[in-house]
């Protein structure tokens, strides 16, 4: 089986202070994992900060280069693609959505500039009306219209809904992966299922696997098939995501396990609490 | 002003002689103004509740509901455009004002730090860069603890190792500490002076999972030592049910239910409430969860009636025109919901 994206022993290393002094930082230390093409699927990156997640997923971006080891996608080496033509081609397979929708988006730009740009650049540009269609359609699949969001500026939409336009965005170019980087801390309880549903949408409907990365096990268990457990740089622990979740073995997945804080009260409530 | 909407008809509750906070009514709305035509955002509206002495109260919502506008309106940190329109709030060790922002300088900084303290999000907004923490301590706590040089010194220490933090930190600059022994620093900045009461506003939001659930034992047993209530804001239920010992739950600017936490999570009326707690996933549970459907209110411009019914599936005709009162339903169990209620006349 041909493989999306093959991780292989990616190591990066930042070096920090000067001529005299300096420091080396293994941000990410020895990773590997492969993405079948065959089977889409939800890899979930946990791990704290500073452990190195948000790294290994800007050189899956290829934001960043490795130190050592190769990403390889879609038989592509990462280190080979250097032309802004072969960049043009590469972001049109692989596509980023970022924690923070309110500073991804100018506040100074209208929302669906982005959208039409988006479009224009990355598929043949056609007259305006097929770009409309186009965008209507891709805000379609994540809940919005273009009616919705036509000359809205993004402080007019909700966390939520901004960060539907990044996805949407992110669809335009029919990617085949979405590198989304803790896509839901910053989106309101309430419309935080929703985006989730959404990514298992995209995996199951549209055949685009999604690389999530997150420090939160509960979202992670709810939509993932794979996870790996990063701590440091390396990876601790790594497997079939209800699998690892319920029986983590590592002493530092068993530990973020028993930190997670469950929504609900076990035992009856202190007696300091009871109502007078 | 007209006749009081139905929303306020709780405001009359029985004053409890155990409670150490008491808001009543409490409106507070900012004002912009251009070309002549001002706008309310009606970030708190109508508001009662009480904290009594010795409990963790937690308040949840959503960002944008009001509950930061609230805490600041309670802590008296009120700058234009922010406005208290009506309403009180009534501390127990500052009576007679109806409110930090109404009572005089003097009083203020006579409480301040001694009786009421703070613990924020951004541990590193609070110390200070360039100073060292020793510095830090003596700002915040030197003018209300009595005694010589070395008895204070000692005090902070001592009280340092409440937080499991070594003596060795006051001689460091806050950039030197990781996150999690920065917000232990600013808990015990907040506590050393055993204040009554204590405002702590997503302080955990920032931390991992991990550091968090140690940094909230740490609030727990220092409030359990020192007997402080503590007001807890923060968006996260499973925060809500490791810590607090009663819950009010706010939507778009009003308190929508209040009970034990123990009940809320038991047995939630408020259909906002249910949602909440329904949607969160949990690990070892496949159930499939859905969110809600629509946004929340822009505040400038809310829904009439209950701000919740264009997103509630219980929403019934009365829900677009009147606005539920808070009603209890069993003791100390309030809910304000047409639904739960019926249709009730204020």
């Amino acid at each position: 089986m041909s493989a999306l994206l093959d991780v292989s022993q990616v190591c990066k290393t930042f070096t920090r202070g000067g001529l005299f002094s300096s420091r080396r930082i293994h941000a990410v230390n020895d990773v590997s994992f492969r993405i079948d093409a065959a089977s889409p699927e939800i890899f979930t990156i946990i791990g704290e900060s500073g452990s190195g997640k948000t790294t290994l997923s800007r050189m899956i971006l290829n934001i960043e280069q490795p130190s050592s080891g190769a990403l390889v996608f879609d038989g592509t080496n990462l280190a080979t693609v250097r032309s802004s033509a072969d960049r043009m081609a590469f972001m049109h397979k692989v596509q980023p959505i970022f924690q923070n929708p309110f500073e991804a988006f100018n506040p100074l730009k209208q929302l669906d500039r982005y959208l039409f740009m988006t479009r224009r650049r990355f598929l043949a540009a056609g007259d305006q009306t097929d770009i409309d269609v186009a965008v209507d359609d891709a805000l379609r699949k994540v809940g919005l219209s273009l009616k919705e969001v036509r000359h809205r500026y993004p402080h007019e939409l909700s966390g939520g809904q901004l960060q539907r336009v990044a996805i949407a965005r992110a669809l335009l170019s029919n990617p085949k992966l979405i590198v989304a980087d803790e896509p839901v801390s910053m989106v309101d309880a309430s419309l935080r299922m929703s985006i989730v549903n959404l990514f298992k949408a995209l995996r199951d409907d549209l055949g685009i696997s999604i690389v999530y990365v997150t420090h939160d096990l509960a979202t992670a268990y709810y939509i993932s098939d794979r996870i790996i457990i990063m701590q440091k740089g390396s990876v601790v622990e790594r497997g079939d995501a209800r699998t690892v979740l319920n029986a983590p073995q590592h002493p530092y997945s068993r530990q973020l396990r028993a930190a997670v804080l469950l929504p609900e009260v076990a035992t009856p409530a202190p007696a300091a609490a009871t109502s007078s | 002003m007209t006749a009081a909407p139905a929303s306020f008809a709780d405001a009359q509750q029985p004053n409890d002689d155990r409670s150490i906070l008491s808001v009543r009514n409490l409106r507070a709305h900012f004002r912009t103004s251009h070309f002549g035509i001002n706008r309310y955002v009606k970030a708190v509206d109508g508001i009662t509740f009480d904290v009594k002495r010795g409990e963790i109260y937690g308040l949840a919502g959503e960002s944008s509901s009001g509950k930061t506008t609230l805490i600041k309106t309670i802590a008296g940190a009120i700058k234009p455009p922010l406005e208290v329109v009506g309403g009180t709030v009534e501390f127990a060790f500052l009576p007679g004002y109806g409110g930090l922002h109404r009572a005089p300088p003097a009083e203020v900084a006579r409480i301040r730090w001694r009786h009421l303290s703070y613990i924020m999000q951004g541990s590193m907004n609070v110390l200070n860069p360039v100073r060292r923490l020793r510095r830090s301590f003596a700002d915040f706590a030197r003018p209300h603890i009595a005694g010589t040089e070395k008895e204070f010194e000692k005090a902070v220490v001592d009280h340092l190792a409440r937080v499991k933090l070594d003596a060795s930190v006051l001689a460091a600059y806050p950039h030197e500490l990781s996150g999690g022994m920065r917000q232990r620093v600013t808990i015990a900045l907040a506590t050393i002076c055993r204040p009554d009461f204590i405002i702590a506003d997503e302080p955990t939001t920032a931390l991992d999972v991990v550091v968090q659930k140690d940094v909230l034992g740490m609030i727990r047993g220092i409030q359990r030592e020192i007997g402080s209530s503590v007001l807890f804001v923060t968006h996260d239920m499973g925060v809500h049910a490791h810590l607090t010992d009663r819950l009010g739950i706010m939507y778009a600017g009003r308190l929508v239910e209040e009970a034990t936490t123990g009940e809320v999570f038991r047995t939630p009326l408020h259909p906002y409430t249910r949602h909440l707690i329904s949607s969160l996933p949990r690990i070892g549970d496949d159930v499939p969860r859905k969110g809600l459907e629509g946004a929340p209110p822009n505040l400038a411009d809310p829904p009439p009636g209950c701000r919740f019914h264009p997103r509630c599936p219980l929403a019934m005709e009365v829900c677009s025109h009147r606005v539920p009162t808070m009603i209890e339903t069993a003791p100390g169990h309030r809910v304000a919901c047409f639904a739960v209620n019926g249709d009730e006349q204020p």
